[in-house]
């Protein structure tokens, strides 16, 4: 097999530097124009009060014996990542030479050389499989990895399944309270069913009768939930956008989940219908008028 | 006739009505049940696993909780806690990336090669074999986590030899041989996660550096006279500037970053089902009491007095969600389990965790919610009832 080519295979030229380990002080802007440019987060410029074209220093140990001063260039918007969103984005962006110059450990040439990562980007994405373990025996001692997660290795299908879970159980629920509701309003018209069936008016079309109400009041309730999924999906998204203070979406109400919705809800509608209709039904006409 | 007496006659009347009542509010309830349960299960979860490890205290490197950095001069720390009258025992812990190959030539590329100083009892679970410290004169003695130990095709007194990597370093140095002790279940340890432990000494063999490294974590036991709080006291009186944490501020931490998604989604589904079971409860009297009105104006007539007819729908609705609400319990349980299942499925989760712990606080807060959803349910249907022209009510029945 030919060896895969990647497009890129170098460092990546800005780095993510976590605040934990930085201690950003802001300065009074003055003349330095040597000074290199970084990014800040929106969440760190707002904590150490710093606008564009400030001067800060930033260190790498808390006793800042190695700092340097940066320039800062601009204020970014981390880009919401939803492994990380109870993370407060205490961020800086910089050169990768400028990170190195200000972690390398002077005594150690070698601290030059490393980085704790290498992003690669195939020409062709399908050969991902192939191409990590070509590159482990070639290096061995690398660990290489898709950065596509399996579908049985992503956080977020765990959750999904969860949700489904969770709404199952939740239309069990609402099924139960459907056929309750069916069956009371089937009893109370036991009398007009009696009359109707008197008058000759057949079981089946009484039934579709039923079975109509019943997709009536179930795609009613599934449109009224929809509309108030729409309503409340903005209020959702602001209260957890502020609580977390990141941009990420929580809540997005798409066109497939509301089909869903009422496809699920209507023919549970005529079966709760049907079912709460097919005692009274089932019956002789005259003991359904008490004769 | 006792009010109840009255509610009890009316629900086994409606049988149909009041078994779909009941199991709808089941469902619900079990729902609530599991929210609850939820809502604190990870941190009592967690709590429990940090408590089981025997060490109440923390001593982590510049990078905190989260990051894992190492403490510098960490072996004179630990002497210097071991003199401490608040403290009882101290174990250095530090993680390397590591190698390991059985004799068969089954290997794992990357494992966590875990060093303690001392069997850090609690930490890991002997599952079979022996702890660290019960294998004498092994110069290299190792617990296997279960995984990887079926993985790999390995025993207790197997050999498997093992080369530890420190980051950011390549080593070429050759790996050292080490005897499996024990396999056991690490108490944060992923289901599928590769870890091997073994004592400080031979993971400073293994990696091949002239002089040991600092550990990443200080774990500390306090005196139980004394307590965790005295003890980080102390601890940070003694060497001032070192990140030191009580297992109750970890969890603390732990709570307000790690664990708010569930939490919250617990509380925006708990108040979603408690308003569902409400509707229900609601819904269901109301429309039974317009269904029952010239039943209970002809109660009326004959003297049955309007509070007694309030309190016979509160007994009906007591009765409706109060059956429901204690089988909510054991469904709840089971719905708990399988949900458990599938949370517990995430990718890197230690493999003791659970999502879903059961607490007598949870119990009390269901049942309370229970009882409010119960009266508010009753609330309309019972003003209804109340204000029932009783004369004008049995003329529109007869002539109805």
């Amino acid at each position: 097999m030919a060896p895969m080519r990647p497009t890129s295979c170098a460092p990546a030229a800005v780095v993510v530097l976590c605040a934990t380990v930085l201690a950003a002080h802001a300065q009074a802007p003055k003349d330095d124009g040597d000074a290199p440019a970084i990014l800040v987060s929106r969440q760190l410029a707002a904590r150490a009060h710093l606008a564009a074209g400030d001067l800060v220093t930033l260190g790498s140990d808390p006793q800042g014996s190695r700092r340097a001063t940066f320039r800062v260039a601009g204020i970014y918007e981390p880009t919401p990542d939803p492994m990380r969103f109870t993370a407060t984005r205490l961020e800086a962006r910089m050169h990768l030479p400028d990170l190195v110059d200000l972690v390398a450990d002077p005594a150690d040439p070698a601290s030059r050389e490393a980085v704790t990562s290498i992003n690669v980007r195939l020409t062709d994405p399908a050969d991902a499989a192939a191409f990590v373990p070509q590159l482990s025996a070639r290096t061995p001692g690398i660990a290489a990895r898709p950065t596509s997660r399996a579908r049985d290795d992503d956080p977020f299908a765990v959750l999904d399944r969860f949700h489904v879970a969770i709404s199952a159980v939740t239309m069990a629920g609402g099924t139960a309270f459907l056929l309750a509701l069916m069956v009371i309003r089937a009893e109370e018209r036991r009398e007009t069913v009696g009359i109707l069936r008197l008058l000759g008016i057949s079981r089946r079309t009484l039934l579709l009768t039923v079975a109509i109400e019943g997709v009536a009041i179930a795609a009613l309730g599934a449109v009224f939930g929809i509309l108030l999924a729409f309503a409340t999906e903005g209020l959702v998204n602001r209260i957890f956008q502020a609580r977390y203070d990141t941009a990420l979406v929580f809540v997005r109400v798409t066109p497939s989940i509301a089909a869903r919705s009422v496809l699920i809800a209507a023919p549970l509608g005529i079966v709760a219908g049907i079912a709460a209709s097919w005692t009274l039904l089932g019956r002789d006409v005259l003991s359904i008028v008490r004769r | 006739m006792s009010a109840l007496h009255l509610a009890w006659r009316t629900v086994r009347r409606y049988r149909a009505q009041t078994l779909l009542a009941i199991a709808g509010v089941a469902v619900i309830g079990a729902l609530l049940f599991d929210m609850l349960l939820l809502s604190r299960g990870l941190l009592l979860s967690f709590a429990d696993l940090l408590e089981r490890a025997g060490y109440d205290v923390r001593i982590v490197g510049g990078g905190g909780m989260t990051l894992r950095m190492p403490i510098p001069d960490s072996a004179a720390i630990a002497g210097t806690l071991r003199g401490l009258p608040e403290i009882e025992k101290v174990a250095l812990v530090r993680i390397l990336p590591a190698r390991i190959a059985a004799r068969s030539g089954a290997s794992a590329p990357s494992v966590a090669l875990i060093g303690v100083s001392g069997a850090a009892s609690g930490v890991w679970t002997i599952v079979s074999g022996v702890d660290l410290d019960r294998a004498p004169g092994e110069p290299c003695p190792v617990i296997v986590g279960r995984s990887l130990a079926a993985a790999l095709g390995v025993a207790p007194g197997d050999e498997v030899r093992i080369n530890a990597e420190p980051a950011g370093v390549r080593s070429a140095m050759p790996p050292i041989a080490c005897r499996i002790a024990g396999i056991g279940r690490f108490a944060f340890g992923g289901a599928g996660d590769d870890t091997v432990a073994t004592t400080l000494e031979a993971l400073h063999r293994a990696s091949g550096e002239d002089r040991p490294g600092d550990a990443d974590l200080i774990l500390a036991a306090s005196r139980s006279d004394a307590g965790s709080g005295a003890a980080v006291a102390a601890i940070q009186r003694a060497r001032p500037g070192l990140a030191v944490y009580s297992n109750d501020e970890v969890i603390e931490q732990f709570n307000r970053n790690g664990f708010a998604y569930f939490r919250q989604i617990s509380l925006v589904l708990s108040s979603l089902t408690m308003v569902f079971a409400f509707l229900l409860v609601a819904t269901l009297l109301t429309v039974s009491v317009n269904q029952r009105l010239g039943e209970i104006a002809a109660l009326r007539a004959i003297g049955i007095g309007r509070r007694r007819v309030a309190a016979m729908l509160l007994w009906e609705s007591a009765l409706l969600v109060g059956v429901g609400g204690l089988l909510a319990l054991p469904l709840g349980e089971l719905l708990a389990l399988e949900l458990d299942r599938i949370l517990r499925q995430m990718p890197g989760l230690p493999e003791q965790l659970h999502f879903f712990v059961f607490e007598p606080r949870a119990l009390a807060v269901h049942a309370a919610v229970l009882v409010v959803t119960a009266v508010a349910a009753a609330a309309y249907p019972m003003w209804v009832a109340s204000r029932l022209p009783i004369a004008a009510t049995l003329r529109r029945e007869v002539v109805g």
